[in-house]
């Protein structure tokens, strides 16, 4: 058994942050149904470099785990088809820009009439209310107006963004956690609620440090490369064939350190002597432990350090990351059999539940893959189907 | 503490937090946010991160930053007395979080195995570097570890640079979100079994989990995702670009938004440029069409093209400081900013919660607690 079985989600979502929500929510057992427009399907389903066999992978990867209903929201037909889902969903998600689910009698107030105890949550880009509630916003936008992106990257470089899109993604799991706390709310009241996040939001509630930092020292905090906002030393330092990391932040991993990378002397240094002064002279102390470290290779220092104790990694490229040992005895990458694609790969699910994990187990729908399954839930007859796919309302 | 308000949805709920510095006191503190009651468990001499740039007696920055919504009790679990002080509250509660480094739970005699024979009910949660299993269990992990185990350094930052990490630490703070994620499938799971069970994740797993795009990439095209600044792997343009008095963000990474942009410059030209024809080739020849556009965007002020962009209906944006983002109407709007008057500090703030609840709204109920503010207070 997985713990979200019985759970019924629709899905009325594309791109990325509200996808990643609901997929979360399939790895862990809940019937997803995905509704996508016919003929195309949703955007992402469009080719980019990234496919196989013709289906896109990012729609592949953002999907897995779903059924998927074709039906066009433009036919009134289409929009009563989803209505009578949401009647019999305890879940759903949506991330039109605001006004257009209004339009389609598909907004919660409305969804609210036909199913009081359905949990409606909405992904944006600025979230429902507020100036800026109806303009479009992307992972990259959100970034900017953070602040995230004035903290990231090197101290005097063009500005960077996180590689991941973070406010995507988190504006994802933010979500699925609204959308389970309202669960749990609705399974005490009866009463459904509405659940409204955003990436601006999602992503200005991971500026935790950096806000606080702001609001004791008045200042604005910078990039710092890959080093720490309130230790050192805990960055990237070069070996002779490339850079590794270290995480020496307190003084007993100081001390590891140092004698690891024979260097005590620096332990009696009044510069480096306290976690205050190693902060405030970090490139002093970068330049003196880099005259040592860049004499050997990545790999001879993160095997002294492993025997030392003192958190250190490599710097891992994705053909690194998705190979390694611990990534694999982890079930991070996992195998799945795409009815067009074939075999592709997936990754895994990040939390382990000992009694009822989640799993990864079934590739994303074709376009309607589960239309007619769907449509007979309903009670819709053989008949109506037919009429529905002939009048181009189902595909 | 605040009355007379609705209750919240996670109320009932009793959470014994057992967690330090920041991906468990995040996770925790997300479970406070919405009414669980968390019983913030610390040492003698008070959690680690009160101490750090503490900036009144027992309190420091970060240590509000992650502590709202929680009860103190201090417990030396170094004792007898603190370990069956630990057990009789564990026998009450319904969920446990913890982010010792594996093996120290157990060794305190305070392990998921020891907790289940006291209350077969509790969700015993655990957030480390690497998981409780697999070669590196043991190994001690920070947040810049795991970004750069996971590969989000290798696809951060400029080409050529020297290794940047994402600037917050997002690994932490994922972990903590995938945990609060596995908690709540866990009570859902408890309704139908009747039982708690093991949670357990970690920033590596985290890392990897926020690197979908960049492992479809890596599988879909046996291309290795590259550090790219503030561009799109898949799209252009859709990147910051510069303007006379600094940077601004655009992403105009369709079609029909391409052709708006292009027009709004001045460049309609380059929607027929067989370079820039399609999104595959203006991901191709983007040095160049960044070249192009900055030619034009050089040589007015950012508020002049977020107007214009506004205007159009092009997604644009600032790229704030963290002082300019946490002043924006907006952030002001959704209520991102939470004030309080805390005792030796004066007028504290911390970030609001970025979900709204329309019935069960998360809020602050109450402050950061002084350490051991509740001993003697717990049933």
């Amino acid at each position: 058994m997985k713990p979200l079985e019985g759970i019924r989600v629709i899905d009325l979502t594309q791109a990325m942050a509200a996808p990643f929500c609901t997929m979360n929510l399939a790895d862990m057992g809940a019937d997803v149904i995905k509704i996508e427009p016919p003929g195309e399907g949703e955007q992402t389903r469009q080719l980019g470099a990234a496919n196989k066999n013709g289906h896109s992978a990012t729609f592949m990867t953002m999907n897995r785990g779903k059924r998927g209903l074709a039906v066009d929201l433009k036919q009134p037909e289409g929009v009563e088809i989803v209505r009578k889902l949401a009647a019999t969903a305890d879940v759903f998600v949506q991330n039109y820009r605001p006004g257009v689910v209004d339009r389609l009698g598909l907004d919660y107030q409305s969804l609210h009439k036909v199913n009081p105890r359905l949990v409606y949550c909405q992904i944006s880009g600025f979230g429902n209310t507020g100036p800026y509630a109806s303009r479009g916003g992307y992972d990259l936008i959100a970034q900017g107006m953070s602040g995230v992106i004035s903290v990231t990257g090197d101290e005097d470089g063009p500005p960077a963004k996180s590689g991941v899109p973070l406010a995507d993604l988190s504006a994802g799991l933010f979500a699925a956690y609204g959308v389970l706390a309202a669960l749990e709310h609705r399974d005490r009241t009866g009463e459904g609620q509405l659940v409204d996040t955003s990436l601006l939001e999602a992503a200005m509630a991971l500026t935790v440090w950096e806000s606080a930092e702001y609001w004791t020292t008045g200042k604005a905090p910078r990039p710092v490369g890959s080093a720490h906002r309130n230790s050192a030393p805990y960055q990237a330092l070069r070996a002779s064939d490339g850079y590794f990391n270290v995480g020496a932040a307190n003084d007993k991993l100081f001390a590891a350190f140092c004698a690891a990378i024979e260097r005590k002397d620096l332990l009696s240094d009044p510069r480096f002597s306290s976690r205050s002064s190693r902060l405030q002279h970090r490139k002093v102390l970068q330049d003196e432990i880099e005259s040592v470290t860049k004499k050997e290779t990545r790999a001879a220092w993160l095997a002294r350090l492993e025997k030392a104790g003192v958190p250190a990694g490599p710097i891992n490229n994705y053909a690194e990351a998705l190979a390694d040992p611990h990534a694999l005895a982890r079930d991070m990458v996992v195998d799945l059999v795409h009815p067009g694609a074939g075999d592709i790969k997936a990754l895994g699910v990040p939390v382990k539940l000992s009694e009822t994990p989640g799993a990864v187990e079934r590739a994303a729908p074709l376009l309607g893959e589960h239309t007619a399954e769907i449509l007979k839930e309903l009670c819709y007859s053989e008949s109506q189907l037919k009429a529905l796919v002939s009048r181009g309302v189902v595909q | 503490m605040v009355t007379n308000n609705p209750p919240g949805a996670l109320e009932g709920l009793r959470v014994i937090d057992q967690t330090q510095v920041m991906a468990g006191p995040f996770c925790s503190m997300l479970l406070g946010d919405l009414g669980a009651e968390v019983i913030k468990v610390e040492p003698p001499e008070g959690e680690y991160t009160r101490q750090e740039r503490a900036i009144a007696p027992g309190v420091s920055a970060s240590f509000l930053a992650l502590n709202r919504n929680k009860k103190s009790l201090a417990l030396d679990l170094k004792t007898p007395e603190g370990v069956a002080r630990l057990k009789k509250l564990a026998a009450t509660a319904d969920v446990l979080v913890e982010n010792y480094r594996p093996g120290v739970a157990k060794r305190l005699g305070v392990d998921f195995e020891a907790l289940r024979q006291i209350n077969p009910r509790l969700i015993y949660c655990s957030i480390s570097g690497f998981g409780q299993t697999g070669p590196y269990a043991s190994r001690g992990g920070f947040d810049l570890i795991a970004q750069g185990m996971s590969g989000i350094m290798s696809a951060t930052g400029s080409e050529g640079g020297p290794p940047v990490k994402v600037g917050v630490p997002i690994t932490d703070l994922g972990a903590g979100l995938f945990a609060v994620f596995g908690i709540l499938c866990a009570l859902r799971a408890r309704k139908k079994t009747g039982r708690g069970q093991f949670v357990d994740t970690s920033l590596f797993e985290a890392g990897l989990a926020l690197s979908a795009w960049e492992a479809t990439e890596y599988w879909y095209t046996g291309q290795i995702p590259k550090r790219l600044g503030t561009a799109h792997r898949l799209n252009a343009p859709y990147q910051a670009f510069k303007a006379s008095d600094g940077y601004f963000t655009v992403g105009a990474s369709n079609t029909k938004l391409w052709g708006l942009f292009a027009e709004m410059l001045g460049l309609k030209q380059l929607i027929s440029d067989p370079r820039f024809a399609d999104t595959g080739k203006r991901l191709e020849n983007r040095a160049e069409l960044e070249q192009l556009i900055e030619q034009v965007t050089a040589k007015q002020t950012r508020a002049h093209w977020l107007e214009r962009c506004e205007k159009a209906g092009i997604p644009a944006g600032p790229i704030y400081s963290v002082a300019e983002a946490l002043a924006d109407p907006q952030a002001q709007a959704r209520n991102m900013t939470w004030e309080y008057d805390y005792p030796g500090v004066g007028r504290a703030k911390s970030l609001g919660n970025p979900v709204k609840l329309s019935r069960t709204p998360a809020r602050l109920y109450r402050i950061p607690p002084r350490l051991g503010e509740d001993n003697g207070k717990i049933e």
